[in-house]
């Protein structure tokens, strides 16, 4: 353990809020990535004069903070790399004001995102990034990583849903970043560069959001396809249609099998299944948009369509795709469902081959991936099934990841959409970023000059990720 | 007994399970420890992590962890919520054999008997889990096969049985949380008690600290049945105008809570009564498992005849 004073933090935050137990350092050390890494203590404040003084003192001694929420991160970022505070941020959680008339609210960091859900409900809106993590991912976590999900298509991500925030720089001093306003003109628009940074430049204590109305009604439809490529061809076009999607989500035939094989839905086994949504306040504008993406789907070889308004409906067309997740970890006993390579985006047009790409990469080897994702935002999941236990599936994966992002580069694609960096994704990050770097590197120096805010992430992360941290499987070789 | 190194013969067969377990979090929304502590160390992830700790030597086995890996109520939201379709329940008894065969026998939230126990067997004859014998003219308690819930501490007639670690969920601890709500916030009228095998409406998480439109608290206990009748009497001590017990339909409840909480809330009618009180004031709401529309239908109905009547 690194140089920690325990008694000092308890003085800060008070005994109930200090954790230094092996059990606790060894839980607090992973997230959902594969990765894990000791930390020294965990610190649960319970307001901003507590982040501060945890802060002011991790400063001085130049101790590492690695700011956490929920703990669903899937690429490391909460990971402590290089040791030093946890701080958890859960106890942060109190929804501080509900503005109608201005049309925001203010909330701690640790709020949980379906909790404001429910809370701005019965005021006929919502906070509308909506990651798939929900129900357990806060706030903080959402805006340390720009979190984003199935609805993104239309409402945007975490980045277009923040006014402004309250942050607790490096040197401990607070900071009001953004404004209460829908616009701001010139300026630096620092909480935009807080929003993804992954609590590398700041601590965010307090946020202001945006909130959008509850649809009245929202239609869902489905479209199978024998060929991959048909489908890819129909989400180009309904893009580019100026149609509306509220959803438009992707499934590809590994997918569509794993389902089957293990939860016996009886899923037509195509190709791929395009799922499309439109949501609105107008019966007519909502058929308007279904009817176009279902002309489109048609136009593409998209068959057994069909659509629905009603919600039990809904959740039947959905079902696939819901199941997705629990029939990955059931597809073999022997293989694992890791968060690798799982959220790169790419051009509209290059969909459906970025679908074929990870097939032939998984192939060749010998691992199992699926395609499937929001592709109305050009998102493309993955999700890497190998056996967690044999040291030689960890190169393989290591291989295929690298010949994807290098595909993913070379089709002008991002390296992650929504998961965020962290310490599994940094050594693409680092290539597709390659010009930029430099200043990045900058920035994290000027504001942090001590390098204590989550060190190791991003840029700063190693360049092999099997080898950055331990991983968290028992690993014979 | 004296603490020995870990063998792992129960808790190996889970190794690829382990594995399989994506560390996604969504055990924890619902778990009433994990709500109590607000700690990611009391929450169902943690135990898996903890079992996988244990499992590949990178823990050592301690006390500590044993109270941890011995504290579930076995409401099961975990497993209900569990993206990848882990039975995380079978995996902490298998924990908690290995432990108990190192020499870590601590109570957790199991079953605890006091010197007070007239060894009369009613608990023995009333646990629907078979966890309670007598050894030695002293009841005890089987820790792997108790799953907290509560019966015998409800039947005991000398008051001799309690949980070790209740989170929350004691009488004390409940009469505090409404007599402080209540009196913290003057405008509000009921106090809505909540089973945590039936659904509950409600933020999970987080506070909101003022609203504007609510006149209500949900309070989540264990199950309908272990709510004593001064926990019931106590909020109408701190001028509720209402009480709304939810618990689980006839037949659904594993340990009989929902015949105990129909009982107690009939009691609560005819005390109210017989003092020239309304006895509607108090209802009893039976909710099919994951029912939040039905649930928040019947405190809207309740809501709204309470502040009728007024």
């Amino acid at each position: 353990m690194g140089q920690i004073d325990l008694l000092k933090l308890e003085t800060i935050v008070g005994k109930n809020n200090v954790k230094a137990d092996p059990a606790d350092l060894y839980i607090y050390g992973s997230d959902s990535s594969v990765h894990t890494a000791m930390p020294w203590a965990v610190v649960r404040p319970e307001n901003t004069e507590h982040v501060q003084g945890i802060v002011k003192y991790a400063n001085s001694n130049k101790i590492p903070i690695i700011t956490r929420g929920g703990g669903s991160g899937m690429c490391g970022q909460a990971v402590p790399v290089n040791g030093g505070i946890i701080l958890d941020m859960k106890q942060m959680n109190r929804i501080l004001e509900i503005n109608m008339p201005d049309v925001y609210c203010r909330v701690e960091p640790g709020v949980v995102d379906d909790d404001l859900n429910m809370a701005l409900k019965p005021y006929g809106v919502f906070f509308p990034p909506t990651p798939a993590s929900s129900r357990i991912a806060t706030i903080g976590g959402e805006i340390g990583n720009n979190a984003s999900g199935v609805r993104s298509v239309k409402y945007g991500a975490t980045r277009d849903a923040v006014l402004g925030m309250k942050v607790v720089m490096a040197n401990g001093e607070v900071a009001d970043f953004g404004a209460f306003t829908r616009v701001e003109a010139s300026g630096y628009q620092m909480h935009k560069l807080i929003i993804g940074s992954e609590g590398t430049l700041g601590i965010v204590v307090e946020a202001t959001l945006k909130f959008v109305p509850i649809p009245e009604f929202r239609c869902l439809g489905i479209a199978n396809f024998d060929s991959i490529k048909d489908a890819g061809k129909a989400i180009g076009e309904i893009m580019a249609s100026g149609a509306n999607p509220s959803m438009l989500e992707l499934v590809d035939s590994i997918a569509i099998k794993a389902v089957n094989k293990t939860m016996d839905l009886g899923l037509a086994e195509v190709d791929a299944a395009l799922l499309y949504e439109a949501d609105g306040m107008v019966v007519e504008a909502v058929d308007y948009e279904i009817n176009k993406m279902q002309r489109i789907c048609k136009k593409h070889n998209g068959k057994d369509l069909k659509a629905s308004y009603d919600a039990a409906e809904r959740a039947k067309i959905f079902m696939g795709r819901k199941k997705l997740f629990p029939a990955l970890s059931k597809y073999d006993e022997n293989l694992a469902s890791t968060s690798l390579a799982d959220d790169m985006a790419v051009p509209y047009s290059k969909m459906a081959d970025m679908a074929a790409k990870i097939h032939e990469v998984a192939k060749k080897n010998d691992i199992v991936m699926t395609a499937y994702g929001h592709c109305g935002s050009g998102c493309m999941h993955t999700k890497i099934l190998m056996d967690t236990n044999r040291k030689d599936q960890w190169a393989s994966a290591k291989k295929a990841i690298t010949e994807i992002y290098e595909y993913v580069r070379s089709v002008n694609g991002t390296t992650s959409a929504e998961h965020g960096i962290g310490i599994s994704k940094a050594e693409s990050f680092k290539i597709e970023k390659a010009n930029s770097l430099d200043t990045l590197i900058k920035i994290k120096q000027a504001l942090d000059p001590n390098n204590i805010l989550n060190p190791g992430k991003m840029m700063q992360a190693a360049e092999d990720w099997v080898t950055a941290t331990d991983l968290r499987y028992s690993i014979k070789s | 007994m004296e603490n020995k190194p870990m063998k792992t013969d129960n808790l190996k067969k889970w190794d690829k399970t382990l594995a399989s377990c994506i560390r996604c979090g969504y055990c924890f929304e619902h778990c009433p420890l994990s709500k109590y502590t607000n700690w990611e160390s009391d929450n169902p992830r943690a135990k898996i992590i903890m079992a996988h700790g244990l499992l590949s030597g990178e823990l050592e086995p301690s006390t500590y962890i044993a109270e941890k890996l011995f504290s579930c109520f076995f409401c099961k939201r975990c497993e209900a919520a569990c993206s990848s379709g882990v039975e995380l329940t079978q995996i902490f008894l298998d924990v908690r054999r290995d432990l108990l065969e190192a020499g870590f026998d601590v109570p957790g939230t199991t079953s605890i008997t006091n010197d007070n126990c007239a060894a009369c067997l009613i608990c023995v004859k009333e646990c629907p889990h078979e966890a309670r014998s007598i050894l030695n003219n002293v009841v005890v308690t089987d820790s792997v096969k108790c799953q907290s819930c509560g019966r015998c501490v409800e039947v005991c007639p000398a008051k001799a049985a309690h949980l070790g670690l209740d989170y929350g969920t004691s009488k004390n601890e409940l009469n505090i949380e409404v007599s402080d709500y209540l009196k913290n916030n003057k405008n509000s009228k009921a106090i809505i008690f909540a089973c945590n095998w039936s659904y509950f409406p409600d933020l999970q998480s987080s506070i909101i600290e003022t609203s504007d439109n609510k006149n209500y608290k949900i309070i989540v206990n264990m199950c309908g049945g272990r709510l004593e009748k001064v926990t019931l009497l106590e909020p109408f001590l701190h001028n509720a105008q209402g009480v709304l017990v939810a618990c689980c339909p006839d037949g659904d409840c594993e340990h009989n809570g929902s015949e105990a909480a129909k009982s107690n809330v009939l009691y609560i009618k005819n005390l109210l009564q017989s003092i020239n009180m309304d006895p509607e004031l108090i209802k009893l709401v039976q909710i099919k498992h994951g029912d939040k529309t039905g649930f928040q239908a019947e405190i809207d109905i309740f809501m709204e005849k309470i502040l009728g009547n007024k």
